[in-house]
């Protein structure tokens, strides 16, 4: 059990996978008809299996993770300091003065008998980014999941429902009424678009709209999309439609919009901590980020060249 | 003159001039003369101007954005990413990056200039406020991508010759200070093309631009389902070009992953550049499957078209080709003894010092 947990939540273990994925889909664009493999349930198993390391590595990283944002460690030994990618020594600065110019910074202080220690930390939340995409993906799945479930069970779903001008067609509980149906064109005679006019009628409610290509209508569940029209011996014009269940498809927007801001905070929002440590005379200074440095490094740089450049001047 | 002749002119000398700056390039990189780097520079900004000039013009006359046929995707995709190139050569100088993107970016024009230019009125199925979300979104990730790809090369190239020269002290070699500030002095000869910058900036530059495609992939294939559920009642439906973008979207993934890992650098750029050769998979699908979509009857045509099956395969077959000589390049590369990790700077929870 352990095992299983230890691989599933590895990174490797998820490359791996995620590299098989992309060699099965490859062969599926490759073969006309291959596209069968992305229903077949061995695909289906490694996506599951994919969903189930995202929400394992999740799971096991985040509990600690918080603690660790938490309750941070702000008393640090000398030798945690100069493992720092920045480490450096302030000469006649005080950890009160570089507290006072790092904006927009969560501090925290301890002392002890000699000593006083300082964490100054940024971007948190950037570090919850990958968790916040992780669970954005498995409500995604979900929503996708919702709509094999109850979408093909859904006996309208995928239907092509064809109605003549006039007619109307009695699906769950409604009636769905093709009042019109028109083509508009450019000047050169091609088709700008197809435009069909129908009446819900739900008891007492009635609601007209239009049905375009890029338009559909959705109603109580179901949404109707054109799909193609005709003409009848008699002159008269029919519109067929397609008629999907919305079922998970909510869901799967939701899911998309949350891992979208997942991968933005992982990627926009470094996560910054600077340690001060000051005994006696001496004052130590060191940071560290979790994405490319050099810009926060010379922002250290400036503050430190600041401070020690005005220290000097007071100093004459 | 014409709008179109205006445009057609326009087109023709921006394909003249990256032709040109393309072989100034390459020549830099044989016979290693600075000038012929700044001259493939500003003819390459020349050409960048006249596409410019091209493109607006058809905007203008066409009366709808100009990435819609395969010929206006195309061009616009090689404008986009010598646009990148231009900008990314703004503050940094990254000039040599040019031997790959102004070649792509002629091939490109070369490819589309076979194509048929007449304007075509938008069919119904296209006629969404997405096309002009999706199609630029995508676009300007792919270009993100060319940049992570020609960094990820020139990364690989200057590693190897800092392998050759014997200089294997890693990723922050200490005789390879090489920066914009400081000319390099005691170089081999050899490095002179990518004396500019050091490995760390290269990796850099490829994590940053993956860093600016990947969202915008993402957003790319969000708003192409949210269009696909729009006009064909479908979000996703496997056709090739959104399995294709969905590969990219994974091969960056993995990328990503790679990154917080610390895992080595140079693996890193075989993975960018993979990635890249996808992106180009998915763009030419849709550049070859577009063109199908014209003669479609029904009104609820596909977008990309089901049509593509089997022109996507010449593509791919391409691309299968050139990732077959970057794994080869990979296994048959010489490892120098504890080389190539990533920079210490950039860390993560699991391998930071712990107090």
């Amino acid at each position: 059990m352990n095992f299983a947990i230890k691989l599933l939540t590895s990174t490797r273990f998820a490359v791996a996978v995620i590299g098989l994925i992309i060699l099965v889909s490859v062969v599926g664009t490759l073969y006309p008809g291959g596209d069968v493999v992305f229903g077949s349930p061995w695909f289906l198993a490694l996506i599951g299996v994919l969903a189930v390391s995202a929400a394992l590595c999740s799971l096991t990283r985040i509990v600690p993770l918080w603690r660790d944002l938490r309750r941070p460690q702000v008393e640090v030994s000398d030798h945690f300091m100069q493992a720092l990618p920045y480490s450096v020594r302030l000469s006649g600065v005080t950890l009160t003065q570089v507290r006072d110019s790092l904006k927009g910074y969560a501090i925290r202080e301890t002392m002890t008998e000699s000593t006083t220690f300082l964490l100054a930390q940024k971007g948190r939340v950037g570090r919850f980014g990958p968790h916040i995409a992780h669970f954005g993906v498995l409500i995604l799945l979900l929503g996708v999941a919702i709509g094999a479930a109850y979408g093909n069970a859904n006996p309208y779903n995928n239907k092509i429902a064809v109605i003549p001008e006039g007619s109307s067609l009695q699906v769950d509980g409604f009636a769905l009424r093709l009042d019109d149906f028109s083509l508009s064109y450019y000047n050169n005679g091609a088709v700008r678009d197809y435009t069909a006019t129908v009446t819900v009628l739900d008891g007492n409610l009635v609601q007209t709209s239009n049905v375009t290509v890029n338009g559909p209508l959705t109603y109580k569940g179901l949404t109707f999309y054109l799909y193609g029209y005709g003409v009848t011996e008699s002159g008269n014009a029919w519109v067929a439609f397609q008629i999907k269940s919305a079922s998970g498809v909510s869901f799967v927007w939701v899911g998309a919009a949350i891992t979208l801001v997942g991968i933005m905070l992982s990627l926009y929002v470094p996560h910054k901590r600077i340690w001060i440590k000051e005994s006696g005379q001496s004052t130590q200074l060191g940071a560290i980020s979790n994405k490319s440095s050099a810009r926060f490094f010379r922002e250290i740089e400036g503050v430190r060249a600041k401070l020690e450049s005005r220290a000097h001047l007071d100093h004459m | 003159m014409d709008a179109a002749a205006l445009e057609h002119l326009g087109f023709e000398i921006a394909l003249g001039t990256y032709l040109i700056s393309s072989v100034l390039f390459v020549l830099y990189f044989s016979i290693k003369k600075r000038r012929l780097a700044e001259m493939g520079f500003t003819l390459a900004l020349f050409g960048f101007a006249f596409q410019t000039l091209a493109l607006a013009t058809r905007w203008l006359y066409a009366g709808y954005p100009p990435w819609i046929s395969t010929y206006e995707v195309i061009s616009f995709f090689a404008w986009a990413a010598v646009g990148g190139y231009l900008i990314l050569n703004f503050k940094s100088d990254y000039k040599s990056a040019g031997v790959l993107i102004l070649p792509l970016a002629f091939v490109l024009l070369g490819f589309a200039s076979m194509q048929p230019t007449n304007p075509a009125p938008l069919i119904p199925a296209l006629q969404s406020v997405w096309i002009f979300i999706h199609v630029p979104i995508i676009i300007l990730s792919y270009c993100a991508f060319v940049i992570a790809f020609a960094a990820s090369m020139l990364y690989l190239f200057k590693d190897k010759q800092l392998s050759e020269a014997g200089i294997t002290e890693g990723l922050n070699r200490k005789s390879d200070e090489g920066s914009r500030d400081t000319p390099p002095s005691g170089t081999p000869e050899s490095t002179g093309t990518l004396a500019n910058f050091s490995l760390e900036q290269l990796d850099d530059l490829a994590y940053k631009s993956v860093a600016v495609g990947f969202p915008l992939l993402t957003i790319g294939i969000i708003t192409g389902a949210i269009w696909a559920e729009s006009a064909w009642g479908s979000y996703w439906s496997w056709d090739p070009i959104e399995t294709w973008a969905l590969i990219t979207w994974f091969v960056f993934l993995i990328y990503l992953h790679a990154k917080t890992q610390n895992w080595s650098a140079s693996l890193a750029a075989y993975i960018a550049a993979f990635g890249f050769l996808s992106a180009i998979c998915t763009f030419l699908g849709v550049g070859y499957v577009l063109p199908f979509l014209q003669t479609y009857v029904s009104v609820s045509t596909g977008l990309h078209g089901y049509a593509g099956g089997g022109a996507i395969s010449g593509t791919v077959l391409f691309c299968g080709i050139l990732g077959a000589v970057l794994v080869l390049l990979f296994a048959t590369r010489k490892k120098p003894p504890n080389a190539t990790r990533a920079p210490p700077a950039r860390t993560d929870a699991e391998s930071e010092p712990t107090p």
